[in-house]
C-alpha cells in the first residue's frame, strides 16, 4: 500500500474516474456493467485491471479510451472532463495520445506488419518515411517480430498478431496505452516478456499503461492493481 | 432453407432480379419478333396489292375441259378446289370460277358488215350479278333467255366499245353450235361497269374481260357443262382468294411448303399458275432471316452480362456462406447434401423469377414494339404483342440457364472444409485469365475480325443486299473487343494505381494512404465489379451510338432521296394524230391548281427522268438521271447538307442560273469520261429525245439523286453501280423534250397533313403516276422492323445492363463495407475521423468505380470509332446514297453518365448511412466471437 501512496503523491493524476456507472439496456430491463467506480491513475503508472471475464474490465477500458460514455459519473483525462470533449477532440486524443491493443484483431488486413505499425504513427501525424520505417522496425524488434515485417496479418498466428498490435500501439509513443487482454494468446514466456516491456515503458518513458488480464502470474509487475467483480470495484 | 434464404434476403432478391431480367429478356425476343414479323408480312402483302393491283393471296388454276362427255374434269376440279384452302391451311374469302367457250366469230343479226372479223367468247363467272353495276340496259331475266331462244349476255363497257357492239343487239356465234347444229345466239341485255367494285372479285385477265360476253351461270352449266352435252371445249379459270390478314408469321413456312408441293409435285400441279404470294413469302422469309439473325446477335452481350451478374452474385453469396459451409462440412455433412440444399434453394428462385420473367418479357416486348429511337418510345407505331409457344420455350431455356449459372459455383464451394478455407485465405494467386492472356487473345480475335471486314466492306454490303444474313463475327467482334479491352484495363489498372500512389505519396493523409493500400490488396476481388462497370458503360455507349447512327443515317438518306416534301406526277394524256397514232407528246395538265393548294408553300416543275441515258460512242449507253429545274424555285423547296459537295448547294444553283445552256453533272462524268468544265455533253430522255448542254460544274450529291443503283441478278447476287446525274434548266428540257411529262415538287406549308393531298387529288379528279410523300416515307423508315427491332433491343439491353450495374455495384459496396466493419471499428478506435472514413471509401470508389467508368467511356468510344463504319453496312438499305456518318447524341451520353453518377451517389449515401449507424464498441465486439 505504501508504494501506491508514494506514487500518488509524487505524480499528478492522468486519469480520474469518479463514481462511474455504465448501464446497458437489455431485453426486459438493464444490465449494470459497471457500478460506481472511482479510480485515480497517476501519470506513468503501470496499472493492471484484474477480474474474471464479464466483470466489466473491457467496459472500463472503453470508457477511459473515450470509445464509450458512462451512464453516470465522470472521467477526467489530464484534468479535462472527457464527457465535455467534442467528437473531434476525442478522436484526436485517441490518435495522438492513446495506444490501443484490443482483445480481438487490432490490425488492418490490407497492410503488412510494418505498414500496420507505421500506420498508427501516420495517424498521429508523422509523415517522414525514414522516421516511420526506423521507429516501426524498432518497435517490431521489441516484440521480436522484425523478421516478419513484410508479412500480411493473415499470415501470422493469433499470438504474433497480438504482438504486432502491441508494437503498433507503442510506435507513436502514446501517453496512455490501453491493452485489453494482450497476453491472452501468448505463451507464458512471451506473456512475461510483454508485461516486462510495458513495465519498462512506464518506468523509462513515462507511459501510463492500463492493461487487463486474468493471468495471476503477471500481477506482480503492476504498480497499481484494480480488481473488478460483477461491475463492482473490489480494491484500488 | 427458407429461413436461411430470408436471412440473406437482399442477396436473394438480387438473384431473383437477375433471373427475372434474364428470362424477361429472353422471352421478349420471340414475342416481339412475332409481332414484328406479322406486321412485316402484312406490309409485304399490302405493298404487293398496291403495286400490282391484284389480290396477292390467291391461287389461280387453269384447266381445259375438252369434249368431256361425262363432265368429270370440271367435277374433279371443283371437288379439289373445295378442299384446297383447308389443305393449304388458309381461310378462304371467295372462289371465282370463270368458264368460257372457245372464241368465235360473231355475226350481227342487225346486218352490220363492219363487225366482220370480230371474235367474242361466250362465258360465265360465278357470282357475276353481285359484283357489277349495270350501266346501260338490264340485268339477266329469270329465264336468262329471250323468247326467240337467244341467251341473254352482259358485257363490260370497254368490251362494248372495243368490239363496237350495240346494246340490245342479237349476235350469232358462228363457231359454237347447239345440238341441232345451229350457231348459238346471244342477246346483249346489259352493259356493266367493274370500277365500283373493291372486293377484288375482278381477278380475270383484262383481255378476257374485253373479249367475253357473260351469260347466267346456271344456264351455262346446264347448256354447256352437263353430262350429256360434252361436246364443247371449255377453258376453266379458277381464282381462289384467301385472306392474308389471317396468316400469321408462324404459318408462313407451312404455307410455303404446302404451296410448293401443290404446284410442283402434287397431282394437280399442272393446273396451278405460280401464285403471286410465293414471291411475297420468299421476300418476307429473306427479310425475316436477316432480322432474326441480327436481333439475336445483338441480344447476346446483354445475355452474357445477365449470366455474369447471376454468377457474380451467387459467387458472392457462397463466399459469404463459406464459413457456414465449411463448418457444416467439417461436422461431417456430405458434399452432396450441401450441394442439394443449394440446388433446391436455386430451383425455388429460378421458378419464381421465371414466372415473373415471362410477364416482364411481355412488357419488354411491348416496349420494343413501341420504340421510336434509342431510349425513346411512342405508342403511335406500337405493335400488338401476344404470348406464343416459342416464348414459353425461351422462358424454359432461360430458367435452365439461370439455374446452371447459380448452381455451378456451388460445386467447388460445397467441398470446402475449414482447412481448405484457411489455406485458400492465405493464397493470393494471379487470376486465370491473366495467366492465359485472355485479354490479349480477345483483342487479337476482334481486331482480326475488324480488319477482315474492313478490308472488304463491299462484300459486307453485297451480302446484305442479297438478303443473306451476316457473319456473326461482324457483330461479335465489337463485343469481344470491349471485353478484351476491359480485361486489359484490369491488367494495367494496378500499375496505374501504383503510379498515382508514387506521385501523391508525399501529400497523402492516412485516409488516402489506406485507400491506396485497400485498393492494392483487393484488386482481385474488385475485378469482377470493375469489369462489370466497364462493360456496362462501354456497351451502353457503343449501343447508343450504333442505334443513333443507323436510324439517323437511314432517315437522312430517305430525306435526301425524296428531295422535297411532296412530289406528284400526274398521268398525262398522250396526243394522237388524226389516224390515232400516239405522237410521243402529251397534253399538259393544269399546273395552276398546285400553286393555290392550301397545303403547298412553294412548288416548282421538275423534269425528272431517272432512266435517261448518256451516249458514249455508238452502243455504249450510260443510264443517267436527268433533271430540269427552275434554279430559283428549286432552291427554295430543296436543301442539301453542307459538306456533301465541295461548294455550298446554292453556289451550284447560282452557277447554273447564269449559264442558259449550262448543266451540272455528277463528278463521275469527270473521273470516268474525262469531261471538264465548259465541255458540251449530249444526252437522251428514256424515250429517246435528245438534248445537250455545257458543263458548269461537278457535284457528288444532289437532292433526289441516287448515287448508287443496285440490282439483283438471277442468282440473287447484288450489283451495285454508280448513279449518274445531269441537271439542267427546265426551259432547256422544255425546248428539247417538248411535251414530256414533268413532276411537281412541293414544299409543304405549316397546315400540311397527308390527308389534304389525298383530298386535293380527289377533288381535282387527278390520275396519279407517281406520288411521293416524305412524311409517309419517314414513317416507313421508323416502322422498318430491322431498324425498330435494333433500336428496341439496344435500348432494352441498355436499360437492363444499367439496372444490373447499379444493383451489382450497390451490392458489391455494401458487402465490402459489411465485411470490413471490424476494420472500420479498429480505425475509428485509433482516432480515425468519420470524415476520413468517408473520404477513404470515396477514394476507393474513385479508383474502382469512377476510373472504371472513365475507362468504359474510352473503350466505348474507341469501339464505336472502329466498328461502326463496318457495322453500318449491315444496315445499309439498297438505296443508301449519302455517306454514312457516326452520330453521337450528347443527350444519350448525358443520360448514360447521369444514371451511372446516380448509382454511385446512391452507393455513397448507403455507405454513409451505414457508417453513421456504426457503433465502435459494437463493431469491436463483433470481432470477439
Amino acid at each position: 500500500m505504501d508504494r501506491f501512496e508514494s506514487v500518488n503523491r509524487e505524480k499528478k493524476n492522468l486519469i480520474t474516474v469518479k463514481n462511474v456507472s455504465r448501464v446497458f439496456p437489455v431485453p426486459g430491463g438493464e444490465f449494470r456493467a459497471l457500478n460506481d467506480i472511482s479510480v485515480e491513475i497517476p501519470q506513468g503508472t503501470f496499472v493492471i485491471l484484474k477480474g474474471r471475464s464479464g466483470s466489466g474490465k473491457t467496459t472500463l477500458m472503453n470508457l477511459i479510451g473515450t470509445l464509450d460514455d458512462p451512464t453516470e459519473g465522470e472521467i477526467f483525462y489530464d484534468g479535462r472532463k472527457i464527457g465535455e470533449l467534442s467528437e473531434r477532440e476525442r478522436e484526436n486524443l485517441r490518435r495522438r495520445e492513446f495506444g490501443f491493443v484490443f482483445q480481438s484483431v487490432s490490425l488492418i488486413p490490407s497492410l503488412s506488419v510494418q505498414q500496420n505499425v507505421e500506420f498508427s504513427m501516420r495517424l498521429a501525424g508523422e509523415k517522414n518515411e525514414k522516421t516511420l520505417s526506423s521507429r516501426a522496425q524498432e518497435c517490431l524488434k521489441l516484440v521480436g517480430l522484425l523478421g516478419r515485417k513484410e508479412h500480411m496479418p493473415s499470415e501470422l498466428s493469433g499470438g504474433e498478431q497480438q504482438r504486432v498490435a502491441i508494437a503498433k500501439a507503442l510506435a507513436p509513443r502514446p501517453r496512455l496505452l490501453l491493452a485489453d487482454e494482450p497476453t491472452a494468446e501468448l505463451d507464458s514466456a512471451m506473456a512475461a516478456a510483454v508485461t516486462e516491456l510495458f513495465q519498462k515503458m512506464s518506468e523509462q518513458e513515462g507511459v501510463t499503461v492500463l492493461m487487463t488480464t486474468h493471468d495471476a502470474g503477471l500481477m506482480g509487475a503492476a504498480q497499481m492493481l484494480i480488481e473488478l467483480e460483477n461491475g463492482e470495484q473490489i480494491n484500488g | 432453407m427458407l429461413q436461411k434464404m430470408w436471412h440473406k434476403k437482399w442477396m436473394n432478391l438480387c438473384l431473383l432480379l437477375g433471373i427475372t431480367l434474364l428470362v424477361g429478356t429472353l422471352v421478349s425476343f420471340p414475342l416481339y419478333a412475332q409481332a414484328a414479323y406479322d406486321r412485316m408480312l402484312q406490309d409485304e402483302f399490302d405493298d404487293c396489292l398496291s403495286e400490282q393491283g391484284i389480290w396477292p393471296s390467291m391461287n389461280t388454276l387453269v384447266t381445259f375441259s375438252k369434249k368431256d362427255k361425262k363432265g368429270e374434269t370440271i367435277k374433279n376440279m371443283e371437288a379439289f378446289l373445295a378442299g384446297l384452302n383447308d389443305a393449304m391451311g388458309v381461310k378462304g374469302l371467295q372462289t371465282i370460277s370463270y368458264y368460257s367457250l372457245t372464241a368465235s366469230e360473231i355475226v350481227s343479226e342487225m346486218n352490220r358488215p363492219d363487225l366482220s372479223g370480230e371474235n367474242l367468247r361466250l362465258g360465265t363467272m360465278s357470282g357475276l350479278e353481285d359484283h357489277v353495276t349495270i350501266r346501260y340496259g338490264e340485268d339477266f331475266s329469270q329465264e336468262g333467255m329471250t323468247k326467240d331462244g337467244a341467251y341473254e349476255v352482259l358485257v363490260d363497257e370497254a368490251c362494248l366499245i372495243e368490239k363496237d357492239l350495240l346494246l340490245g343487239e342479237t349476235l350469232s356465234l358462228s363457231n359454237v353450235l347447239d345440238k341441232n347444229g345451229k350457231p348459238i345466239r346471244v342477246f346483249i341485255k346489259g352493259v356493266f361497269d367493274t370500277s365500283q367494285n373493291d372486293d377484288y372479285y375482278w381477278q380475270i385477265d383484262k383481255l378476257d374481260l374485253l373479249g367475253t360476253c357473260f351469260m347466267r351461270e346456271d344456264l351455262f352449266r346446264s347448256v354447256f357443262m352437263g353430262e350429256r352435252v360434252g361436246k364443247y371445249n371449255i377453258t376453266c379459270n379458277y381464282y381462289q382468294l384467301f385472306s392474308y390478314e389471317d396468316i400469321s408469321c408462324e404459318q408462313v413456312p407451312e404455307l410455303y411448303e404446302n404451296t410448293k408441293y401443290m404446284t410442283e409435285k402434287g397431282g394437280y400441279r399442272s393446273v396451278f399458275k405460280k401464285p403471286v404470294y410465293m414471291n411475297v413469302l420468299e421476300k418476307y422469309m429473306g427479310k425475316q432471316t436477316r432480322i432474326a439473325g441480327t436481333l439475336r446477335i445483338l441480344q447476346i452481350p446483354v445475355l452474357i452480362m445477365l449470366a455474369a451478374f447471376l454468377f457474380m452474385i451467387s459467387n458472392q453469396m457462397y463466399e459469404m456462406e463459406k464459413n457456414e459451409i465449411s463448418v457444416i462440412k467439417s461436422r461431417g455433412s456430405y458434399r452432396r447434401q450441401i450441394f442439394l440444399l443449394y440446388l433446391y434453394q436455386n430451383l425455388l428462385l429460378v421458378v419464381t423469377g421465371g414466372i415473373i420473367g415471362i410477364f416482364l418479357g411481355r412488357g419488354f416486348a411491348s416496349v420494343l414494339g413501341a420504340t421510336r429511337n434509342f431510349l425513346s418510345f411512342s405508342s403511335e407505331n406500337s405493335l400488338p404483342v401476344t404470348f406464343n409457344r416459342q416464348g414459353f420455350l425461351y422462358a424454359l431455356s432461360g430458367m435452365g440457364f439461370a439455374l446452371l449459372c447459380l448452381t455451378v459455383p456451388a460445386i467447388p464451394h460445397s467441398g470446402i472444409t475449414i482447412v481448405n478455407l484457411k489455406q485458400k485465405k492465405s493464397a493470393n494467386k494471379k487470376p486465370l485469365w491473366q495467366k492465359l492472356f485472355l485479354d490479349v487473345i480477345l483483342l487479337a480475335v476482334s481486331l482480326y475480325g475488324y480488319y477482315s471486314f474492313h478490308k472488304d466492306m463491299s462484300a459486307v454490303s453485297n451480302t446484305v443486299l442479297s438478303g443473306k444474313s451476316l457473319d456473326p463475327l461482324l457483330y461479335i467482334s465489337s463485343s469481344l473487343f470491349i471485353l478484351g479491352a476491359g480485361l486489359l484495363y484490369l491488367r494495367l489498372q494496378p500499375l496505374f494505381v501504383q503510379l498515382i500512389y508514387m506521385i501523391s505519396k508525399k501529400r497523402l493523409g492516412p485516409a488516402g494512404y489506406i485507400s491506396f493500400m485497400e485498393n492494392r490488396k483487393n484488386a482481385g476481388k474488385q475485378q469482377m465489379i470493375m469489369l462489370f462497370l466497364i462493360m456496362t458503360i462501354s456497351l451502353g455507349m457503343y449501343h447508343a451510338i450504333v442505334a443513333r447512327t443507323i436510324l439517323d443515317n437511314a432517315l437522312e438518306n430517305r430525306e435526301y432521296l425524296d428531295g422535297t416534301d411532296i412530289i406528284i406526277l400526274e398521268k398525262w394524256t398522250p396526243v394522237k394524230d388524226e389516224s390515232g397514232i400516239a405522237t410521243g407528246s402529251y397534253i399538259e395538265p393544269d399546273y395552276q391548281k398546285y400553286m393555290t393548294a392550301e397545303f403547298v408553300q412553294d412548288c416548282t416543275r421538275v423534269y425528272y427522268d431517272d432512266t435517261a441515258y448518256y451516249k458514249e460512242g455508238k452502243n455504249d449507253r450510260q443510264i443517267t438521271t436527268v433533271m430540269g429545274i427552275h434554279t430559283k424555285e428549286f432552291g427554295s423547296i430543296t436543301s442539301l447538307s453542307e459538306g456533301l459537295n465541295e461548294k455550298s448547294y446554292y453556289t451550284y444553283l447560282n452557277e447554273l442560273a447564269v449559264v442558259p445552256d449550262g448543266v451540272i453533272v455528277s463528278s463521275n462524268f469527270k473521273t470516268k469520261y474525262g469531261y471538264e468544265i465548259g465541255d458540251s455533253i449530249f444526252y437522251c430522255s428514256s424515250s429517246g429525245k435528245e438534248a445537250n448542254g455545257r458543263i458548269v460544274d461537278f457535284v457528288d450529291y444532289w437532292p433526289g439523286f441516287a448515287t448508287t443503283r443496285s440490282e439483283l441478278d438471277a442468282d440473287m447476287t447484288a450489283h451495285v453501280s454508280e448513279g449518274y446525274l445531269i441537271v439542267t434548266h427546265y426551259d432547256v428540257l422544255r425546248k428539247y423534250w417538248e411535251g414530256l411529262p414533268y413532276e411537281i415538287w412541293m414544299k409543304a406549308g405549316d397546315q400540311y397533313d397527308p390527308a389534304m393531298v389525298n383530298q386535293f387529288i380527289e377533288e381535282n379528279h387527278m390520275q396519279i403516276r407517281k406520288y411521293m410523300n416524305k412524311q409517309q416515307d419517314i414513317r416507313g423508315v421508323l416502322q422498318d422492323p430491322l431498324l425498330q427491332g435494333t433500336n428496341g433491343v439496344l435500348t432494352l439491353g441498355f436499360v437492363v445492363t444499367i439496372l444490373l450495374c447499379v444493383v451489382g455495384y450497390l451490392i458489391y459496396f455494401v458487402m465490402s463495407v459489411k465485411e470490413r466493419e471490424l476494420v472500420f471499428g479498429v480505425l475509428r478506435a485509433s482516432g480515425f475521423h468519420k470524415s476520413e472514413l468517408i473520404l477513404m471509401l470515396f477514394s476507393e470508389q474513385l479508383f474502382c468505380g469512377v476510373f472504371s467508368c472513365v475507362a468504359g467511356a474510352l473503350i466505348g468510344n474507341l469501339t464505336s470509332q472502329l466498328f461502326i463504319p463496318v457495322l453500318q453496312y449491315a444496315y445499309a438499305s439498297e438505296d443508301q446514297s449519302l455517306p454514312m456518318r457516326m452520330i453521337v447524341n450528347s443527350a444519350d451520353m448525358i443520360r448514360l453518365y447521369g444514371v451511372i453518377a446516380g448509382a454511385m451517389l446512391i452507393c455513397l449515401f448507403v455507405l454513409i448511412g451505414i457508417l453513421q449507424r456504426m457503433n465502435i464498441t459494437k463493431a469491436l465486439k463483433l470481432g470477439e466471437e
